[in-house]
């Protein structure tokens, strides 16, 4: 069944990580980012993927979850991989037809590999551990700043909040309109392309025109509860720093420190 | 000709946190020209059960046959009997999609693999029993009308398929008295003049025991009582009361005639039974 | 005292997809007085819940006045103290709630006047006891009930702290246990918190709980009354597409046969009708 999909991924908690403040996990997991594309030692790699299993497990989240979010990427990851392992010139280590592996090709497929994994890992451990709302909290509150350049940070929210709370609603609306075309015989499964797609018109007319009908109502009833745009909005859970954001931050700056110091302080 | 229920169960979700046992060891019969309501509460398993009835669901356990055909089955045997069910979703309305409401209505009636001729037929026909004028509404839009209206189009759009039998899921979901009279009238007319069987799921009691013959209550995906409706409301008052169901209003009333010492007879199952009722006691007409 | 709500002369004309001009409501006269209970019966298409989008300045009369609390609803200064005095409840439960978390959602016209954060959530929490969905606070709305989702948008109303609610068709939608949660919970707002309530139906079971009942057919009104005066006169409420209660059709029906009754609305009364001698 439709309804049955889960929203993003967030796994509820009561882990530090959980109760870090959305900003900081936002701001941290770009940060991160930023220091993969640092890396460039076995050393700083393995600093890398220590801090990643530090903050899990102080996460609490199953060690399986994780590494369950590579799955739909590891195509890409294994083509990277693979690619790089029998494209790059160097230090012929294997040689048959018109294949050839090279060191550096191994070397540089590895680490490019590993990047995408620890990319991937990072903003998993976020979605896990902040719900999609509180998330949509932290964005707008970055974005505010951006507001007078033009940025609608709050409308952005409101979309994002709206989007979240009707997913499920759609979701279950489309199960019911299948199943009643069904029973007047529609078929979804059989034909070429364009016959399959125009059998979803009568899925999808209804489903926008009901869409519609909810995005109406839904305006009047915001209307009636005094909407008016950002302008003097309040919001119930104010963002606040903790000590705890402070603590995440200084560990990060110093990880960044020591990656610094490892590729540009080393002597060579 | 019927469909029968033999011993199913079905669960949702099943070796999951979230498993929801829906149904559990459900059977009963029904046949040709029987107008059957099922009731019972919200998550009573009736919905799921209706499911099973046109094959949108097929059983854990035990099986659905239709005219004696397993709705499980691939062949086109199995297909057929599915098509001889017609469901009437709650606020069918919200599955119009067409342009016209003559291709709407005709949508079914293709999709069975009609001539272009027994379908003009049958949408014909349809938008006669539903009280919608052919030469007026055929090539309007199904968004201009009424709610009402709307629904008597989506109802057309089912029966146009000529089922043998009929299942509706609260045909009267949010429609003000006179369009609700004017849905059940029209669905009795096409009962009688075709015949089918007809299950009804409600939560209301008066339409229940207004037009059904037999009623059927769920509770916790069991079905707990089968029986004439005036038989059910009463000897299994008790039984009602335990699964916090009602009884009509014209029973209740008739109840404190009864206590307020009017030598009443019967279970009034409408108001004009509770009338001619009255009046009897009353010996205000000769019977 | 002072009404809370009145119509003066109100009229309201719109031009529909053909480019008519259409009629939805026509010369409407009204006070509501702070605390009534008014029911407005109708069948649909009669103008009733464009009445009601009246109350709250989500309509604006084309003819005539409409005042929330001695405020005329056609000034836009004051839309926002009219829409704080006057709440509104919608038929679908669904398409009212904003916010992905319940409490989140009540708090939601509360951040929309720009209610200081700490005072926010006391009003969120005395707006969810009151509808007594305090349990489900951190809930999913759509993992809810119909009935538990138009509680969760009555608290959603109720912490604005309204004068007055609106309930256009609250119910429509509800199984009969969700209906009853919500009749009592509109019957608890008016009795204990005072509140006036609106309260737009085509049910005859729900309408007879009101203090006063309106009437409307094709944008006017056309009775006006207690209960007991309204659905008395079975023959006229027939006319316009409604029912009465089952008592009051017995004895008109009874009536009718030649037997002289008094005016009946309910069960008891029938009884002492029928059965004069207990």
């Amino acid at each position: 069944m439709l309804t049955e999909i889960t929203l993003g991924q967030y796994y509820p908690g009561e882990s530090v990580v959980h109760h870090l403040d959305p900003r900081t996990k936002i701001l941290g997991v770009l940060f991160y980012m930023v220091m993969v594309f640092l890396a460039n030692s076995p050393l700083s790699y393995g600093l890398l993927i220590a801090f990643l299993i530090a903050a899990t497990a102080l996460a609490k989240l199953p060690p399986g979850l994780l590494l369950k979010s590579i799955k739909p990427l590891w195509i890409i990851i294994l083509l990277t991989l693979v690619l790089h392992f029998f494209t790059d010139p160097g230090e012929v280590l294997w040689h048959w037809k018109v294949f050839t592996i090279t060191k550096e090709g191994i070397i540089m497929g590895i680490k490019m590999s590993l990047r995408l994994v620890l990319l991937l890992l990072v903003s998993s451990l976020m979605t896990f551990t902040t719900s999609p709302i509180v998330l949509t909290d932290g964005i707008e509150s970055l974005l505010r700043p951006f507001k007078r350049v033009g940025v609608p940070a709050h409308e952005l929210a409101m979309m994002m909040t709206i989007a979240l709370r009707f997913i499920p609603t759609l979701l279950e609306e489309t199960d019911r309109i299948m199943k009643a075309q069904m029973s007047r015989g529609a078929d979804f499964s059989s034909g070429n392309i364009v016959q399959r797609a125009k059998n979803l018109l009568p899925i999808l007319i209804p489903l926008f025109i009901s869409s519609f009908r909810r995005a109406d109502e839904l305006a009047l009833a915001m209307e009636a509860r005094c909407y008016h745009g950002g302008e003097g909005r309040t919001r119930m859970h104010e963002l606040v720093y903790q000590k705890r954001d402070g603590a995440a931050a200084f560990i990060l700056v110093l990880l960044f420190a020591v990656l610094v110091f490892l590729r540009w302080g080393m002597p060579a | 000709m019927s469909i029968e229920v033999d011993h199913i169960s079905y669960t949702y979700m099943a070796h999951t946190s979230l498993e929801n046992k829906a149904l559990e060891d459900v059977s009963f019969r029904v046949d040709k020209g029987e107008f059957v309501a099922l009731i019972g509460h919200t998550g009573s398993g009736k919905s799921t059960l209706a499911e099973h009835l046109n094959g949108l669901l097929h059983p854990d356990e035990g099986c659905v046959r239709v005219d004696g055909v397993d709705l499980k089955g691939k062949d086109r045997a199995a297909k057929e009997a599915r098509g001889k069910v017609g469901m009437v979703f709650q606020y069918p309305e919200h599955q119009l999609f067409a342009e016209t409401i003559y291709e709407d209505i005709a949508f079914g009636p293709r999709n069975q693999g009609k001539s272009p001729e027994e379908v003009d037929a049958a949408v014909r026909s349809a938008m006669a029993f539903v009280d919608l004028d052919y030469d007026v509404f055929a090539s309007r839009s199904p968004f201009q009308l009424s709610g009402g209206q709307m629904r008597r189009v989506a109802i057309a759009g089912v029966v146009a398929m000529e089922p043998d039998y009929l299942i509706m899921d609260e045909p009267s979901a949010g429609l003000d008295p006179v369009s609700r009279d004017n849905i059940f009238s029209q669905l009795m007319k096409i009962f009688h003049k075709r015949q089918m069987g007809v299950i009804l799921i409600t939560h209301s009691m008066e339409e229940a025991a207004q037009y059904a013959d037999r009623l059927l209550v769920m509770s916790g995906g069991k079905l707990h009582l089968d029986g004439p409706a005036r038989d059910i409301f009463t000897h299994d008052r008790e039984t009602l009361e335990k699964l916090s169901m009602d009884v009509p209003e014209s029973v209740k009333l008739a109840d404190e005639l009864r206590q307020q010492g009017l030598s009443l007879k019967g279970t009034p199952l409408t108001e004009a039974e509770l009338i001619r009722a009255i009046e009897r006691a009353k010996g205000w007409k000769a019977c | 005292m002072e009404p809370i709500i009145e119509a003066r002369h109100l009229s309201h004309t719109y031009v529909d997809g053909q480019n008519q001009e259409m009629t939805a409501l026509k010369d409407i006269n009204l006070s509501i007085m702070p605390g009534e209970f008014i029911a407005i019966i109708g069948t649909n298409g009669s103008g009733k819940s464009t009445l009601a989008r009246h109350f709250n300045a989500l309509l604006t009369p084309t003819e005539g006045k409409c005042l929330v609390g001695g405020l005329d609803t056609s000034v836009e200064a004051n839309l926002w103290p009219v829409r704080q005095t006057v709440g509104m409840v919608f038929q679908n439960p669904d398409n009212q709630i904003v916010a992905a978390i319940v409490e989140e959602d009540v708090a939601f016209g509360l951040e929309n006047i720009g209610v200081p954060g700490p005072e926010i959530r006391p009003r969120v929490e005395a707006a969810l006891e009151t509808v007594g969905m305090t349990a489900y606070a951190k809930h999913a709305p759509h993992r809810l009930s119909g009935g538990q989702k138009q509680r969760i948008a009555i608290a959603g109303v109720l912490a604005l702290e309204p004068k007055c609610i609106v309930f256009d068709e609250p119910t429509a939608m509800l199984d009969p246990k969700g209906r009853k949660d919500i009749v009592e919970t509109v019957l608890k707002l008016n009795k204990e918190k005072q509140i006036t309530i609106i309260y737009i139906t085509h049910k005859m079971e729900e309408a007879i709980l009101a203090d006063r009942i309106i009437a409307m057919n094709q944008g006017h009104i056309e009775m006006e009354g207690t209960p007991k005066e309204v659905f008395t006169q079975v023959d006229r409420i027939r006319k316009l597409g409604l029912e009465c209660p089952l008592a009051a059709e017995v004895a008109n029906a009874l009536q009718k046969g030649g037997h002289k009754l008094p005016p009946i609305l309910t069960h008891e009364e029938l009884c002492q009708a029928l059965c004069p001698s207990k």
